[in-house]
């Protein structure tokens, strides 16, 4: 049954006109008169308040500070910073460091190296919240560089990208929202959290070719265009590409996430309890059919 | 080649299912999201370690193919300043094969390099290309590739024939010059004659 004040309401809708333009008014008060004050109460300082620029007429422009430079004239637009606050910034890796850490055992490569692997490395802070987007990987130290990897990060020029291939390894370029990226950074931590594991986003609109192309290992990119330009940059920097498939590793090297993953192994919407190690996972169908969208 | 299992399926679930993976030799339970690979490339067979078909040299068309175990390749320093890292690393890249027995090259193109690349060529035979550009061995070797396709590229460019319009032009130019030529040749001629003592006949 529903309360007095909503059948009064009803009762009113009912028999009242239709609403229109023409049956409309604002509540007393609302709008206030632009004209200037007269007569007995509108009179002595007619609106115009006692002393200062307000009553003499003279009013200041907005962000006059008075005579000196204002705030809004000190500082001098600089085109170097157009789009700032929009564009993202990586943790630079060069592939000496990333060789060093191999060595030094720092870093596995039985494994997939991704950013939750290069994270726990401890060596990089990275902070999705100050428009960080992962790490990028430089082309400093190339020549050393020996191993192995099936490498996913976030950026990766061309000549880094023959770098791994000529040695037999894989590389992946992801994108990672803040979210998802903050996940992925450390795990443990989010798992604490008792969430469940979010989809990753795909990139924004000045990202989303960048991540599509082929010749950037995009992941979002169509793998048998990647295998041709695979073909192309072994052509063009002078080496024999490496077969995978006759590799022992060929399973390791081809494990690729799905572009809504965060985790390898784990899906979006399980909820990782580490108390009592078990994964709770969701079974109402519109929570699956919201977590594989 | 999508393989079904229903019975596997119905006990998991919706989301797990046989994906195909990138390689094909197992198969692997992974989850697929509406935007995996396979929805937004339905066509494709989503194979990384595709073989590459490697296209043929004909003629004058060289494809852009060298074949890495028919050419040798060798470091050695670089020359310059650079101090410890140019007297210790070697990134000088010598890049040489043997142009008579390369079987990459058609005999068209081999013919045009010995002629107009022969001061690349060595007395034994051998099509030389070195790089030290840059401070990478790698970078040097990419930097000896390009030189050696540019080499080829320009040996086997054949001018394409003029076009009937420029061969007349050039036929019309040439004659109009001509003919202006012989003009002032014969108004220089009458002025030396006016020159000349009257003939007093």
């Amino acid at each position: 049954m529903a309360s007095q004040g909503t059948e009064k309401a009803l009762a009113l809708l009912r028999r009242l006109p239709r609403v229109s333009l023409g049956n409309l008014k604002p509540n007393p008060g609302a709008v206030k008169s632009a004209r200037r004050g007269r007569g007995i109460y509108g009179g002595k300082t007619h609106g115009a308040g006692s002393k200062g620029s307000g009553q003499r007429q003279n009013f200041m422009r907005l962000g006059f500070e008075t005579g000196n430079t204002p705030f809004y004239l000190r500082f001098p637009y600089q085109n170097y910073y157009k789009g700032h606050h929009m564009r993202l910034s990586y943790a630079p890796l060069c592939m000496g460091k990333l060789q060093r850490m191999i060595d030094t055992s720092r870093l596995r490569t039985d494994v997939p190296v991704d950013i939750t692997q290069l994270s726990a490395t401890q060596l990089f802070s990275i902070n999705p919240m100050e428009k960080m987007g992962g790490i990028m990987l430089k082309d400093e130290g190339i020549d050393h560089f020996q191993a192995t990897l099936n490498l996913e990060v976030q950026w990766a020029t061309e000549a880094v990208i023959a770098s791994v291939e000529r040695n037999g390894g894989t590389i992946t370029v992801a994108y990672y929202d803040p979210i998802s990226l903050q996940a992925a950074l450390n795990p443990m931590a989010f798992f604490k959290r008792g969430v469940a594991i979010p989809r990753r986003m795909l990139p924004p609109q000045n990202l989303i070719d960048y991540y599509s192309d082929p010749k950037n290992r995009g992941y979002l990119a169509d793998p048998t265009e990647v295998a041709r330009e695979r073909f192309v940059l072994a052509q063009k920097y002078g080496y024999e590409l490496p077969d995978i498939r006759s590799s022992p590793n060929q399973e390791m090297l081809l494990e690729r996430k799905d572009p809504r993953q965060i985790f390898y192994g784990l899906q979006p919407g399980w909820v990782v309890n580490l108390e009592d190690k078990v994964i709770l996972k969701p079974t109402d169908p519109e929570l699956l059919e919201h977590y594989a969208s | 080649m999508l393989l079904s299992r229903p019975n596997i399926l119905r006990s998991l679930g919706r989301t797990v299912a046989p994906c195909r993976s990138l390689h094909n030799t197992a198969w692997l339970w992974c989850f697929r999201s509406a935007v995996s690979l396979d929805k937004i490339y339905p066509e494709s067979d989503l194979d990384l370690t595709k073989p590459q078909q490697i296209p043929k040299t004909k003629g004058h068309n060289f494809s852009g193919y060298v074949p890495m175990d028919k050419v040798q390749v060798t470091y050695s320093r670089s020359s310059g300043p650079g101090g410890q890292n140019v007297n210790k690393i070697n990134t000088k890249v010598d890049l040489r094969f043997h142009l008579a027995s390369a079987e990459w090259l058609s005999p068209e193109l081999k013919e045009k390099l010995a002629t107009k690349h022969k001061t690349s060529i060595t007395s034994d035979g051998f099509l030389v290309i070195r790089s030290d550009k840059t401070r990478s061995q790698q970078l040097n070797l990419a930097e000896a590739m390009d030189k050696l396709r540019h080499l080829i590229y320009t040996a086997a460019f054949v001018p394409p024939p003029p076009a009937v319009e420029d061969i007349e032009r050039a036929r019309r130019r040439h004659e109009a010059a001509t003919r202006e030529r012989l003009r002032q040749k014969k108004l220089r001629s009458v002025t030396k004659q006016g020159r000349r003592a009257p003939e007093l006949s």
